[in-house]
Formats: structure tokens, sequence, C-alpha cells
């Protein structure tokens, strides 16, 4: 367990870390909870690391004009701690509480696990259910993208070469929108078999506004549009919710391997989803 | 000279819930681990290992590993033809023993089989060059699944044996088969009791380094049995023994798997005597999940014939054991505690039971935390279960009903065990007084007319350990303790057993304290160094406090009769008219008093000895029990399955455990607590998985799952203590009893959670998927 | 593990036939395939160098066409060994022209992994050999849609 050599480099600037990305074969370090067991087993080789750890301004979690705007190297556990998201974006913070163990939270970063874009990753289905953006960063410029395009496959995103993640944008929730995320977790690495993030807003007992957004279900994670189609405006009840909820691995390509089969993911799917409906609803 | 002062009445240290001695060193990383060794001059080695199951090796190339700036040399399978084949311990008449080679030859045989090794400078230069050798394999036809290897035409895994049978056991005891005819009800299952990875929180590891010039070879190595590896590799080496010097540093834990000797043991000393360098190799992770001996293996068919009212008759059971490709120490050895112990607590009549040990092209599997006894009190207690079920008993009553009764111990079992001492009912009784299974009872009535799945299992366990008489045991069932009062009164203690987390450096003292008489800052517990200590058996089998504190109470009974010979010498008294307590001698027969510090200045001083006295104040003395140590206990737990997603809710773990006379009810609890650990894992979460081709698809604990803190319910504890007659401490050892007694009642609390649904049995481990699937199939027919 | 799909390809039959048994078209398509040699007849040395985000593996491996009924199904072999491991894969591929000038491929098939990979990638392996088949197809239809 280890790595092949590499050279290590800790820029203080995000202008310095564009440059020193400039190597065809250096890659980003954001916390490491998923590169550097890669590099340990040597599936990964580059031949140089670009450590963001040391660039203060990457790391904030601010309100501005009704967006949040969370640096790239904003550990899971400032996000599941911040005053700020638990006021204003309850839904990214209680994800957070979900990830890995107390030691990948207080070392992994929103950043790298969104760049990463492990399809089991906690953290996708609440910012997919957010709408979440992402902020784009390279020597020519920048570009916010929405997730959803920037998500391309499992481990793969719309991300350039030369390019860094340095911030993710979710809205400040809703007056009136509840939240839930309900997972079941693989329990030797903590990531997700599937995981479901709901905002539910409910007025006159019908559902006036609703997102949801799973992860580990298929290749990458996804908004469930059709579960949410069959809730919009429709009565916010256990019925309407399980109804709603057997569409939640439509359309989608499921997963399988040692540890949950096609068939349970998908089940799971449906069960997390309308679980996370009642939680949201009972708790708004 | 006679003084007068007083010592301070110690208090006693037996029976004290006292912290482990061992912790400060351990917590502030101060404790010297196989790692943190560094000898001068001293190089680093890597293991290349097969990723083919089975193969022929055409070629090896090196030179490319060679040119590498820092490589001092590669070592294939011919380089390392002197050595002796890794050893294994068994005597069946059929063992077949195919020649286990420290490296490859022209074969491999599993993945992980070791093909090459890398010397270097530095252990990232070694793990560079490892890639750099390049293996012509020619995959070969093999055969993973033991089933399969049995069956007529299965591919050989040893071309030179007609078939894969490595061994084969048999045993029976009264008349089965007139039991079967006699039988109102007959229960039958199969059973799969999976592949676990030991997974010690430190891996293996070994540095070696040879003095030529004295001719010395010291092995440093994380293991548990110093003086049994030193033979070992004596032999392997052909040296003589008092060239070899074993010593085991701080071990972070074994769990069984470091009660072998290994490969790589005798590798990395051929390389220090060749390079005559020091050499160092420490295991990886993943190398630890892939080679390191898989405990359990099993596919087991029971047969269980009883009376309608719940008595047991007789018991046929098969076990096939998947070995792996090649033995280890122990590893045929390990099976045939299972069939000793299969009768578990209950009074069977009959028994027959015949065991075959299969090659299969996998890692060798041996010993694993309980050995052989988890998978006995697994299948019974899951049979007694069924058997319950079947002809409408309550679980708790068809036990009760089964057991010997206090009075009848010894207890000789079905299978020719003599079971030492035992009161079944008594701790079975406070676990269920503990856990309110009346009320647990009704609890589950009142949440299945909710539809709600609420289980509670029930687990009598009872095990074999104190290992124990010589003739029954395959490498000395003795232990030796030598007791030396130094001149300035302090006491070093030093034993044969080697522990490794059990907490012996603090259970010895408080033997040690309360027998002289002395704080036990006083004292210290030498181990794990042939050099330091006599020649001792080593700690596996819950056997450290049982036989080698057996010997240690042997040991300080020999230095206070001493002590009180020279005290009485020097009082000027009869022997017979001194006491000593609390570390005072005194006598009726005089005012004056002395310490044990006073006696053993003396001892060295020699001025006023009985006549003929040797100097110094010492004893050394070994302890063979006459048999066994039999354990026992009860574990209850309370689910409830949540049938939608498959998860367990664990609501209440109950154990109360019998290990005879408890020294640190401390150190048993935490061995206890542990010890449930590795029954929750293979209940819910463990098992190594290979495909067909013989590869192993968890490799890492990314997938392979192991207990975490978040996964562990309450545990309640509580204890009985019947002694053991078979030593004079009364102990019966603790170091399995968790991971034993607890596995069946993680299984049968879910199975009696299902049970409504008509679920039977359902095989470990328990996932959430597995739990689920079987769920869903019932809801589908 | 099997893999089984279906993927639709805008041309007919015979074009995607002669594409897919075509070395060069493999070459360019095949998911990181460096070079394709011939070493027989359907026999090829293949270097490829698979890369997904930061997980590279550099294979040295065997390419077979098998029981080919053209134009409508064969067999494809892969066989690929690396310092990670190795991968051996087989599946076969089944044609048909459905409306006019779209071809559908049926393939099922398995793959099996050996050594690092096998051991470690568990739970990467279904994802990343879906990649694998939807690059294969992708780049396929890029070559089939390219203007000539």
């Amino acid at each position: 367990m280890i790595p092949a050599s590499f050279d290590y480099s800790a820029p203080e600037t995000l202008s310095e870390a564009l440059q020193l990305l400039g190597d065809e074969e250096a890659k980003v370090l954001a916390g490491g909870q998923s590169l550097i067991p890669m590099l340990k087993l040597r599936l990964a080789q580059p031949a140089r690391l670009v450590d963001l750890d040391r660039i203060p301004d990457l790391n904030f979690i601010a309100e501005d004009n009704g967006t949040i705007r969370i640096g790239a190297m904003t550990t899971h556990h400032q996000v599941e701690s911040s005053d700020l998201l638990a006021e204003n974006c309850p839904l990214l913070a209680k994800t957070a509480a979900h990830i890995g163990d107390v030691q990948v939270r207080n070392r992994g970063t929103i950043g790298g696990s969104v760049a990463h874009a492990d399809p089991a990753a906690d953290y996708p289905a609440a910012l997919l259910a957010l709408e979440a953006q992402v902020k784009l960063v390279s020597a020519s410029g920048e570009r916010v993208v929405a997730l959803d395009e920037f998500l391309v496959d499992a481990l793969t995103t719309s991300l350039e070469d030369g390019e860094i993640l340095t911030e993710v944008h979710v809205p400040v929730e809703q007056a009136g929108v509840a939240t839930a995320y309900r997972t079941l977790i693989q329990p030797a690495s903590g990531f997700a078999i599937v995981g479901a993030a709901v905002r539910l807003g409910v007025s006159n007992g019908n559902v006036s506004f609703v997102r949801v957004a799973l992860t580990g279900v298929g290749s990458k994670p996804y908004r469930a549009s059709a579960v949410e189609q069959a809730l919009e405006g429709g009565p916010a009840n256990a019925e309407a919710f399980a109804a709603a909820a057997a569409h939640a691995a439509e359309d989608v390509d499921v997963l399988s391997d040692i540890h949950a089969s096609a068939a349970y993911r998908a089940s799971l799917a449906a069960v997390q989803t309308r679980r996370a409906l009642e939680d949201a609803a009972g708790s708004a | 000279m006679a003084t007068t002062t007083t010592a301070p009445k110690l208090k006693t240290h037996v029976g004290e819930r006292i912290r482990r001695t061992e912790d400060p060193r351990l917590i502030t990383g101060t404790a010297c681990y196989l790692d943190d060794i560094t000898r001068p001059g001293m190089l680093h080695a890597a293991v290349l290992r097969s990723p083919y199951a089975a193969a022929r090796i055409n070629s090896i190339s090196i030179e490319d590993a060679l040119a590498l700036p820092g490589v001092k040399a590669v070592y294939v399978g011919k380089d390392v033809e002197s050595v002796g084949g890794v050893p294994c311990a068994g005597s069946m008449p059929d063992l077949r023993i195919p020649n286990h080679k420290i490296l490859a030859g022209d074969r491999v045989y599993y993945v992980g089989h070791p093909v090459a090794a890398v010397v270097a400078t530095d252990k990232y230069i070694a793990a560079d060059a490892i890639e750099r050798i390049e293996v012509d394999y020619e995959p070969t036809e093999l055969v993973s699944d033991p089933e399969e290897a049995l069956q007529e035409g299965a591919v050989k895994v040893h071309p030179e044996y007609p078939d894969n049978v490595a061994f084969t056991f048999s045993q029976e005891g009264g008349d089965v088969e007139e039991a079967f005819r006699q039988a109102d009800v007959i229960v039958k299952e199969k059973i799969l009791v999976p592949r676990l990875a030991p997974l010690p929180i430190e891996t293996r590891g070994v540095v070696a380094e040879y003095d030529e010039g004295a001719q010395e070879l010291t092995i440093y190595s994380s293991t548990q049995i110093p003086h049994l590896l030193r033979t070992q590799l004596a032999l392997q080496l052909n040296l003589p023994e008092h060239h070899v010097r074993v010593i085991a540093p701080e071990v972070g834990g074994g769990f069984g798997s470091k009660c072998n000797v290994w490969a790589e043991e005798a590798l990395a000393a051929f390389v220090a005597m060749e390079l005559k360098q020091p050499v160092k190799w420490v295991e990886s992770r993943r190398e630890s999940i892939l080679v390191v001996a898989h405990g359990r293996a099993h596919v087991d068919t029971l047969e269980l014939a009883a009376k309608n009212d719940g008595t047991l008759l007789g018991l046929k059971l098969h076990i096939l054991c998947d070995i792996g490709a090649h033995h280890q120490l122990l590893t045929p050895i390990i099976p045939t505690l299972a069939v000793l112990m299969l009768p578990g607590l209950y009074k069977f009549r009959s028994f027959k039971a015949d065991l075959i040990g299969a090659f299969t092209n996998r890692a060798p599997s041996d010993l694993y935390r309980g050995a052989g006894r988890p998978e006995a009190t697994y299948v019974i207690e899951r049979m007694v279960d069924k058997l319950a079920a079947e002809i409408g008993m309550d679980p708790a009553e068809i036990r009760f009903k089964n057991f010997p009764a206090s009075t009848d111990f010894p207890f000789n079992s079905a299978t020719g065990l003599q079971y030492d001492s035992g009161d079944y009912a008594t701790a079975f009784n406070k676990a269920l007084d503990i856990v309110d299974y009346k009320a647990r009872r009704a609890e589950q009535e009142a949440a299945r007319a909710e539809g709600r799945l609420y289980g509670i299992g029930i687990s009598t366990y009872g095990e074999i350990c104190a290992f124990g008489p010589s003739p029954a045991t395959p490498a000395g069932g003795w232990e030796s303790a030598s007791v030396n009062v130094e001149a300035t009164g302090k006491v070093a203690v030093m034993t044969g057993i080697s522990p490794h987390g059990q907490g012996e450096e603090t259970s010895f003292a408080q033997l040690t304290a309360d027998a002289l008489g002395i704080p036990m800052d006083d004292i210290v517990v030498v181990h794990g160094d042939t050099a330091k200590v006599h020649y001792g058996i080593g700690t596996f089998g819950s056997r450290g406090i049982s036989i080698g504190g057996s010997a240690l109470h042997l040991a300080l009974q020999d230095v206070v009769a001493k002590a009180t010979k020279y005290a009485a010498h020097m009082m000027g008294v009869d022997a017979e008219t001194v006491t000593f307590e609390g570390g005072v001698f005194s006598s009726e027969a005089t005012d004056s008093t002395l310490t044990l510090a006073d006696v053993a200045l003396e001892a060295h001083l020699c001025r006023q000895l009985p006549p003929g006295t040797e100097p110094g104040l010492a004893a050394t003395r070994f302890f063979e029990p006459s048999n066994f140590a039999f354990p026992f206990g009860a574990h209850i737990c309370v689910t409830e399955v949540d049938k939608e997603t498959g998860e367990v809710d664990i609501q209440r773990f109950v154990a109360v455990d019998d290990c005879g006379r408890i020294i640190n009810p401390l150190l048993v609890e935490g061995q206890i607590h542990g010890g449930i650990a590795q029954g929750l894992g293979p209940a819910f979460q463990e098992g190594v998985i290979y495909d067909d081709e013989g590869q192993l698809l968890n490799g890492t604990l990314m997938d392979y799952s192991i207990p975490k803190a978040r996964n562990m319910p309450w545990i309640e504890t509580d204890r009985t203590e019947t002694p053991s007659p078979v030593n004079p401490l009364g102990t019966k050892g603790v170091g399995e009893a968790g991971t034993i007694g607890s596995l069946p009642a993680f299984v049968n609390s879910v199975v009696d959670a299902l049970s409504p649904l008509g679920i039977e049995h359902i095989d470990i481990p328990m996932t959430s998927q597995s739990i689920w699937n079987a769920i869903h199939e019932r809801s589908r027919t | 593990m099997t893999l089984k799909g279906t993927y639709s390809l805008p041309a007919r039959r015979q074009k995607v036939w002669d594409a897919l048994l075509d070395p060069g078209v493999l070459a360019r398509t095949l998911p990181g395939c460096k070079s394709l040699e011939a070493v027989g007849p359907d026999e090829y040395r293949m270097h490829m160098a698979l890369a997904i985000s930061s997980l590279k593996g550099v294979f040295e491996g065997k390419v077979r066409i098998e029981d080919q009924q053209p134009p409508e199904s064969y067999r494809l072999t892969v066989q690929g060994r690396g310092k990670i491991g190795f991968v051996n894969g087989g599946g076969s591929f089944r044609l048909r022209e459905s409306e006019d000038a779209v071809t559908e491929i049926e393939y099922q098939g398995d793959v099996k992994a050996g050594g690092t990979i096998a051991s470690v990638g568990q739970r990467l392996m279904n994802m990343t050999s879906k990649m694998m088949i939807k690059r294969f197809f992708t780049a396929l239809e890029k070559e089939l849609t390219a203007p000539v």
C-alpha cells in the first residue's frame, strides 16, 4: 500500500494552483479521502499532486443575495456544523452529517467530493435536490455550471484539464419547505447503497413544491423527476408518497455489485424516497 | 539484620477492577511495535504475489527490478530452496501435506501466493521494484468452491494427489443410528460458516538480523508464539536453536492469526543471513486480508434427532472445511475442535461426525478467535432453535431440559470430553432475568400483532479452553514461569506466554502483588523474548491466565516458601512459627519482623542464610493441567428487523459469562466486549468473498466490513463464577467466549424475528441485502 | 459479472458490421486502445491505457473475433494484463436492422478481473464496465456518422 512516487505542491493561492495544474499529469488533492487510497493501491499514479489545503480563500461559507457559496475546501464537518447552513440550508448540513465517519468528515471536502463524482457519495443527492451549481475556474476564466450538467457519469465530470472546482452554490431554503435525507449505507465503506434527499413544500394539504434526488442507485446521482411529477400539486399524504416513491428508480440502469443487487437497490430507492418524503412532511 | 518496620497493609489485587498497566505506553505512542524497530543498515523487503489462483510460472524476469537504484537483491523460489517449508502440526493418518515452499516454485496455487521478494534500501524502492518483476504466468484450471473440489472429476489443486481430500476425521459416540430410529422428530439443515479475515489492527511483520561473528540470528516478529517459532525457524533454516533468538515486540492483536509460522518469517531470516544485513518486512493491509489464513470456512450439514418433549437424542454432522491450497500450522486441527465441541452444553446420547478437509485454490485457512468452537456453537445453537420451532417449544425451555445438572460434573460429553465444572442453568436464568424474558416474549407478541418483525435470540454456549493437557495438544500444553525477587526487593516475573492485548502484564502482576504483599509498581512482567524467558508455549486458546498464571502461582508459592525459610533463619525462629502477610514476615516467637525486601537482600548477600542454601530468591515452575477448562454462558439478543430494508436494530444484548474464577473483572469485560464485536461481525457484516476464479473480491476495508463503533449494541454483562478444578487458580479463560457465545444469539434473534414469514434459517453474514432477499422471496411465494 | 444491453446506431447493418470488424475502427473505438496490431486472422495484440478520472490502468492484451455470422453476430474476447491485475472479457454481439438505417446491437457478455482490480475494485467494477461499453458505442457511433 505504497503509492508510486509523485511530486507534491501545496500552493497558497488559487492562481499558483492553476499554474501548477498546467502539468499534464497533475491532479488536485482536496482532502484525499478517495484519492489517497487510489494512490496507495497504485490505481492512480499522477506525476504531481496539487494540494489545495493551504489556500485560505477556498474555505468559507457565505450567503449573498439568497445564494449560499461554499468554498471547495470546506470540510464535511464544517458543513455539518455550520450555523449558517443549519439556518438557511438544513438539507446540506444534515446530509454532510451522514458522510463516512468522523475522520472522513474532518478531512474530506465538499469540492473534493463533488469533483470526484463518486456515484454513491452523499452530497450529490442533496445538491441535486437543491439545484446546486458549481464554479469552475481555469487560468483563462471561470464558469458556473449546474451540478446536473457537471456530473457526466460515474467518476466523470465536465471539469476540463486545468480547471479547478472552487465553489458550490446552493440557494437559501425557501420558507415553508422542509427537507430530509435518508440513506442506507454499505457498512464497510460508509458509502450510500441508496440515499434519497427530499425538499417538500406543502400548502393546504397539497404538495406545492418538491425536489427529490437519489444517489447510489445508478452510475450517477439523479433528480427523480418522475417522483416529483407524481407529487406536484397532489395530496401530501402517505398513499401519495408511496405511490410516487415507487417511481424512484424508473428508467435508471441500476447498479449491482457484491454489496447490493440491482433489485435490492431499486427497492431501497422507493423505500428511502418514501421515508424521506414522510420525514420531510413530518418535520414541516 | 532484622528490622521492626511494619509494611503498610496492602489491599488485595486479585478480583479487583485494576486498569491495565500496559495502557500508558500504548495510548501515549511510546510502545515499540514491529514497524517501530530499526537496526543499523536495515534493508526493506516486499513480496510479489500471484494474481492468479492457479498458474504455471514459465519464467520470471528480475533484471528490471535489480536495475532500480537501491535494490539489493531479488529472490525467487529456486533461490530459497534450501529453506524448509512452512510447517503443519496436523497428524491424522491420511493427512496430505503438500510441500509448502516459502516462495512459489513452478506453480502458484492461490491468489496472493508469494512468488518473489525484493530487498531494497527503503520500502518505497522495494514497492516500486516489485512492479518491475515480469512473471510469465500460464493460467491453469482451478477449483475455488470447496463443494466442487470434492466432486468427481474436479480439477486437482495438487496434481500429485488423486483428489482434493486433504484429510478426514471421524468420531462417533453412543448408538447414533438407534437414536435416529427412536426419534420423534429429526431436523436437518445445511449451514454455511464463511471465511473470515482475522484482521489484527497491526498486520504481520518481521525484522531479521544476523550476527555473523556470534552466528546468532535474531528475529523480531509480531507473533503469539515466540518459542514455537524459534524451534520451527531453527528447523527450517537448519540452525541450532540456541543460535536463534525470537523477540515478540509489542503485538497489536493477533486473534490467532499470529499463532502461526509464516513463510515471510523464514524468508526474512534467510535474506538477513544471505545479505548479512538486517531486513524488515511489514505486511500491507491488502496482503493481510488476502493471505493471512482465514478462519471458519465450513460447509456443515447437520441432522438432529429428538423426542417430541424436546429431549435431544442424537446428532449427525458432516463438516466440509475449505482449507485452501496449503496447510498452515494448525489448519487440519482446528475443525476437529469443532467436532469435539459440537454437543455444546447438552446431554446428547449419541453422536457421529465426519470431517473432510478439501484443498481449494484459495488462501490457506487456519485458526481465528474461537478456532473451531464458534463453528460448533453456532451450528448446534441454530439446530436446537430449529428443533424448538419444529416441536413448538420455547427455545429457553428446550435448553433447560437438556443441560446437565450442576451436580453432574465432571460431565462426560457425547464426544468423550470431560467438562470440568459448570452450572449452566444458573447462568442462563441470570441472563433471562436481566433481559426479562417473559416481558420480551409478550412484547414480541404485541409486535407481531402489528406485523413487526421482533426477535429474541438465545445462545447457551460452552467452550473448551486453557489448552491444555500435553497429550491432547500439538505443541505441548504446559507453561513456564519464573519469579525473581531482586536484591532491591523488586520482582521480575518471566512468563512463557506471549500476551498481545490480553493484559497479562496486569493480571500476572495482580497475582504476584497478592502473593508477595508488594505493590504492583514493584513488579515487572517479562514476556516475548526467548533470550529472557524460559521456553514456553505462547498465548492462544484462552490459556494465558489458566496455564501461564498457574505456573506463576506455583513459582510464587516456591518463592514464599524459600523466603519464609530464610526469614526464620534470620529471625532465629522455627520456620513453622513464621507467617507471611502483606509482605511482612513475623513470628509469634519474636517481636521482630522482616519485609520481603529484607529477605531478598540477604538472599543475595548470603551472610546469614541457612547452611547449604543457594543464593538468590527465585523460582521457576511449570504447569500442565490435567484437563481442559470449559467456560460457558448465556447470551440473549433482542432485535427488530426492518421489513422493507432488511436492516436489523439490536435492541438488547445480554451476556452472562462464566469463565471460572476472575482475576480482573475489567479485563474480563474487555475480552467479552471485544469478543462480542467479533461475533457481531460475522453475524451481520463479515465474510471473505471468492469468485469461481479464486479471486478474493472484498480485499480492502472499503469492501470487507468489520464492525465499527456505530454497529455495536450496548452490551449488558454479568457473570457467574464456577471455579475450574483443573488448575490451582480456578480460572477457565475468556479470550474467545464473547465471539463463541454471541454469534448464535444474533442469528437466532433474526431468525426468530423472521419466523412469522416462514423463514427457518438464514446464512451469515446476515447483511441487509440477504435479509431483504429472504423476506422478498417469502413475500413473492 | 454479466453485462448486457442494447445500443442503437444510425447506420445500416452491413455498415455497422464492417466497422465492428475493421481493426482500424476497433483501434479507434475500443476504450483506451493505444495500438492494435494483427497477430493472426481476427486476432490482435492490443496496448490499452484505460483512464477513468484519476484511475489509470495500462494493459497489454489480446483481442479475438470469433464465431462470425456476417452480418448478424459474432463474439469478441478481450484479455488484458497489467500491473494492477488482469481483465478478461467476452461477449456476443447480435445486429438487427430495425427501421430504416437504424441498427440495433444487442450484447451480452462476462467480465472477469483478477489481482488488485478484482480485490479492491468491486464497487467500481459494475459502473466502470458499463462506462466502457458506453464509451465504445459512443465512439463507434461517431465513426459511423462521421462525414466521409
